[in-house]
């Protein structure tokens, strides 16, 4: 019973957080932009224009819910929530805090589900998350959303090869597919994280995660000069909004688990500040990835279509798989 | 002021050149020369409107690679051929530029010079839409600036700056487009 | 302005060298993989259409082109235009040639000086008005001024066509400068009417001078910048590089002028080749690319910048007194604060405002290098204070024109490239 209501207060806990931190990370967004393009960003909505994502709910919701004549409308409807349900449930899998930590003298695992193949269980719920992309492109009876959706499809089926491969270096040298393992194994002072030794997994990895984001310079699906709006062309008010949420609760996902994988998860940089709560740590983490993310958004041009699968076939994979051989002929040497 | 400006009629050498080589070529032709400001205009019939086009720009010592641009014009007061195309050549090797023009009677067709400079399809598109002047021979001929709904031909002389024809709102096409 | 001055203001030069010499297309090939793509799907093949614009995030204006795609490859293209179609060649036969001027603000705005100047200079042609010198000068400064916010502009946009989108508000930022130099000389950031016949408006305010020194000292800085942002950004360079290749003969066939006729090595601008304004008494190089690309057209634009700022520190330098109206009571309308004080000028003013000029029987044809191409206009007299016809060869009504030559055979990707570096504005190709 008490191992139900702990889950119960991580699982609103670490939801909470997620979504909380989504208009929040809309506001930093836009305020880096403006920092980027020398203006201000939002200003008026709340103190330094901190509440500007609320006024923007407030008004997505008020707005009128356009379904198209011609749509598939139960796909319609139904496409948003697929894009953004599976980021929450990876959420689950992420460790926040080392296993069996005694709270009030209950033994708790400071992770929500401790799923034996956590890492694989992202990577199948990452690919679940496409579809929603791709429904919505087809359902919106729109050339421009279907454009948006085949490419997409394309993208992803095109660097999630080289995502995977990326990680069985990781599993390899942890000798596991379970995140808190994953975590475990790169116990220590930062040089231990296993961002040093797969440093090549790592470019990859995140080259290949804002792909799957779908975010600049890789944002094909959505590329507002040649496809409109791409997916979410036909897309009004929330159901709009709904896609921006999935795809901003994917960016904190996405960021967790560089963290988690390469950037030993919850623990310090050095073990001398393990007195911080790992969970902070891990929120600092998630936070300099959003970063990253969205400073390269607001720098570089976007690639073209066939550009992009240029380089997740021809460099990626390549450099993945070699990644890969090298790595487990290393890990094999020093085992024995 | 006024009486130099009106008098002065400067011809320089290369228009000179150019003037003799297509009057040479064409000679008889020639319904019309005209000089003013340095521009020399020359009016040719309709039928042989295309002939010395191409002309003028594959002879290599005219070479008008371009057409600068083509317009109809309208003079009302003339009664036989109140119409006009008008074309400006452009040699860009050699910095020149040459008018040609042709008179057309009312419902007369001019040939076309899409298969001679490409360009000239939107401008004889625009003539025909303004001017109601068809250009045979074009495979294009829609209105161009104006809505598909539009009567008449705005810039003929007697047609009136305001007014309420064509380009309204068609309540009648409402649900078949 | 001295000689090695000028070698200095060019920093596009080294990274010209840099570049690789690619193989370039022959006018052969070109057409023959044109010709393949159509062949290709011309067969059994479905293509699906659709209608990019006229409310199209990337269409700069109502342009509206209906592309047939297969995937995502353009085999087809129909460009259509006209909704923003205002009548200007109608309303000129309607308005003595002093009361045009500010319509041709409305034909290509982001550069509407140009579009002032190149009538003015057309009907100078007509009328057989002498400028006087400062004018000219002055002339020259705004004309260039002009050039540098329409490229400045079309910079950011073009950038933005490519996912840029901080570069979009950076251009911006520095266009304003420009913008403010504008407000100051005639009290219009955007519709200069700035030109008159004869002359122009008004002097340079007090200070202008000094104010547009510090700008054109500044902003071949700023262009650096840009430089390091984009010129050597390797995805630019492979968004852009070998994209929408034109021949030189496509070029004159299409009637495209401008830095994209410059891109492919034609070394053709009326500043040089017929000189208006102070053109033949400044200094400067014509800037000339080979690749005719996407790219080509980019930094073609860029060396003309920092030749404009070159042009507009020399006429600054060099700016002589005098009037800055021609003094020819025929043509020219009287300066206001001369119209409540002299008998003679009141009269003049009236009959200018009246009757309208006088003006001799015939017709002229003059062209001008507006920032986005050649505009031509073509005015036909009878001898009354109004055009008989006038007629607007504007830039992007033939660039506009070309676009489906271009488009065919690329990728839909880089349609919007291509579309924004041929640089079209709405205003000026429908009139």
């Amino acid at each position: 019973m008490t191992d139900f209501i702990f889950l119960l207060i991580k699982g609103v806990l670490w939801v909470a957080v997620g979504v909380g931190m989504v208009p929040f990370l809309i506001y930093f967004e836009r305020k880096w932009a403006g920092f980027f393009q020398s203006r201000v960003g939002p200003t008026y909505a709340g103190p330094w224009g901190s509440l500007q994502s609320f006024g923007d709910m407030a008004k997505l919701l008020s707005k009128e819910d356009v379904v198209p004549e011609r749509a598939d409308k139960a796909v319609f409807k139904l496409a948003p929530y697929i894009l953004f349900v599976p980021g929450f449930l990876v959420m689950a899998l992420i460790p926040f805090g080392p296993l069996n930590v005694d709270i009030f003298g209950h033994k708790v695992d400071l992770v929500i589900a401790n799923f034996d193949a956590g890492a694989i269980m992202f990577m199948a719920l990452g690919s679940i998350a496409v579809y929603g992309i791709v429904f919505a492109g087809w359902a919106s009876n729109n050339h421009w959303s279907l454009l948006g959706g085949l490419r997409c499809g394309a993208n992803m089926v095109s660097y999630e090869i080289a995502m995977g491969l990326a990680l069985v270096g990781i599993f390899l040298m942890a000798d596991s597919v379970n995140f808190s393992q994953i975590v475990d194994g790169q116990a220590g002072n930062f040089w231990n994280w296993y961002f040093i030794p797969q440093i090549v997994a790592f470019v990859i990895f995140f080259i290949s995660s804002i792909a799957e984001l779908n975010r600049d310079p890789f944002n094909v699906a959505e590329a507002e000069q040649e496809l409109v709006a791409g997916h979410m062309t036909e897309y009004s008010g929330m159901r709009w909004g709904l896609f921006m949420f999935g795809e901003y609760v994917n960016m904190v996902v996405m960021s967790a688990v560089i963290a988690t994988l390469f950037f030993g998860g919850w623990r310090a940089p050095f073990t001398a500040l393990d007195f911080i709560p790992g969970f902070i740590w891990l929120i600092g983490k998630v936070l300099f990835f959003i970063f990253l993310y969205m400073w390269i958004r607001w720098t570089l041009p976007r690639y073209r279509y066939n550009q992009l699968m240029d380089i997740g076939w021809k460099i990626f994979l390549p450099l993945a798989i070699a990644n890969l051989a090298v790595t487990a002929v290393i890990v094999s040497v020093v085992q024995r | 002021m006024e009486s130099s400006t009106q008098t002065t009629i400067e011809i320089p050498e290369a228009m000179e050149s150019v003037f003799a080589k297509v009057e040479q070529r064409f000679g008889e032709k020639l319904l019309g020369t005209s000089f003013f400001r340095g521009e020399l205009s020359i009016t040719v019939a309709p039928a042989d409107w295309v002939e010395v086009a191409a002309y003028c720009r594959d002879e290599p010592s005219l070479a008008f690679e371009r057409l600068d641009s083509l317009l109809g014009n309208h003079y009302p007061a003339r009664k036989d051929r109140p119409f006009e195309v008008v074309a400006h050549l452009t040699s860009v090797s050699r910095t020149a530029r040459l008018r040609l023009k042709t008179q057309l009677a009312e419902g007369e067709k001019a040939p076309t010079l899409t298969g001679v400079w490409a360009s000239a399809g939107w401008d004889e598109r625009e003539t025909w839409e303004m001017y109601g002047i068809v250009f045979e021979g074009h495979s294009d001929l829609r209105r161009l600036l104006t809505t598909e709904d539009f009567e008449g031909f705005p810039l003929r002389k007697d047609f009136p700056l305001r007014g309420t024809v064509g380009g309204r709102i068609r309540t009648d096409l409402k649900g078949k487009i | 302005m001295s000689a090695s001055d000028r070698d200095t203001a060019h920093p596009m030069q080294d990274h010209v060298h840099m570049r690789k010499p690619k193989p370039r297309p022959t006018p052969e090939e070109l057409r023959a993989r044109k010709e393949a793509t159509r062949q290709r799907v011309s067969g059994s093949v479905e293509t699906i259409t659709v209608s990019m614009g006229p409310q199209h995030p990337s269409m700069h204006g109502v342009f509206q082109a209906v592309l047939d795609l297969d995937g995502e490859v353009i085999v087809n293209t129909d460009a259509r235009i006209g909704n923003l179609h205002r009548g200007v060649e109608k309303l000129a036969e309607y308005r003595t040639y002093h009361q045009f001027i500010p319509v041709t603000d409305r034909l290509d705005y982001i550069s509407s000086f140009a579009m002032n100047h190149g009538y003015c200079e057309a009907v100078e042609k007509l009328m057989g008005v002498h400028v006087p010198r400062r004018a000219r000068y002055i002339r020259t400064i705004a004309h260039e001024l002009c050039r540098l916010s329409n490229h400045i502009l079309w910079l950011g946009v073009h950038i933005m066509d490519f996912g840029a989108q901080t570069f979009f508000l950076i251009c911006f930022r520095d266009r304003e400068y420009i913008l403010d130099l504008f407000e100051m000389l005639c009290g219009a950031r955007l519709t200069h009417s700035y030109a008159r016949i004869g002359g122009v408006a008004k002097d340079l305010p007090e200070g202008w001078e000094h104010k547009c020194r510090e700008v054109v000292d500044f902003l071949p800085k700023r262009l650096d910048e840009y430089q390091r942002l984009i010129t050597q950004n390797r995805i630019f360079l492979k968004r852009s590089v070998g994209i929408g290749i034109f021949t030189v003969e496509d070029l004159h066939t299409w009637r495209v002028t401008g830095p994209c006729l410059r891109a492919a090595g034609v070394p053709r601008d009326l500043r040089k080749d017929e000189p208006y304004a102070a053109y033949d008494e400044v200094e400067f190089e014509v800037a000339v690319e080979y690749n005719s690309d996407v790219y080509d057209r980019f930094l073609v634009r860029m060396k003309e910048m920092y030749e404009s700022c070159n042009i507009i520190r020399q006429c600054l330098d060099n700016l002589p007194d005098g009037e800055f109206l021609a003094e020819d009571a025929a043509h020219v309308l009287p300066l206001k604060k001369n119209v409540m004080r002299d008998a003679a000028a009141m009269v003049q003013d009236f009959v200018h405002v009246f009757r309208g000029p006088q003006v001799p029987k015939g017709e002229v044809y003059r062209a001008v290098e507006a920032p986005k191409g050649e505009f031509g206009v073509y005015i036909s007299s009878d001898g009354g204070p109004k055009p008989q016809r006038l007629h607007l060869a504007t830039p992007s009504f033939f660039h506009g024109q070309a676009v489906p030559a271009l488009f065919e055979g690329e990728m839909l990707a880089d349609s919007v490239g291509i579309f924004g570096s041929a640089d079209i504005v709405l205003g000026d190709s429908d009139r």
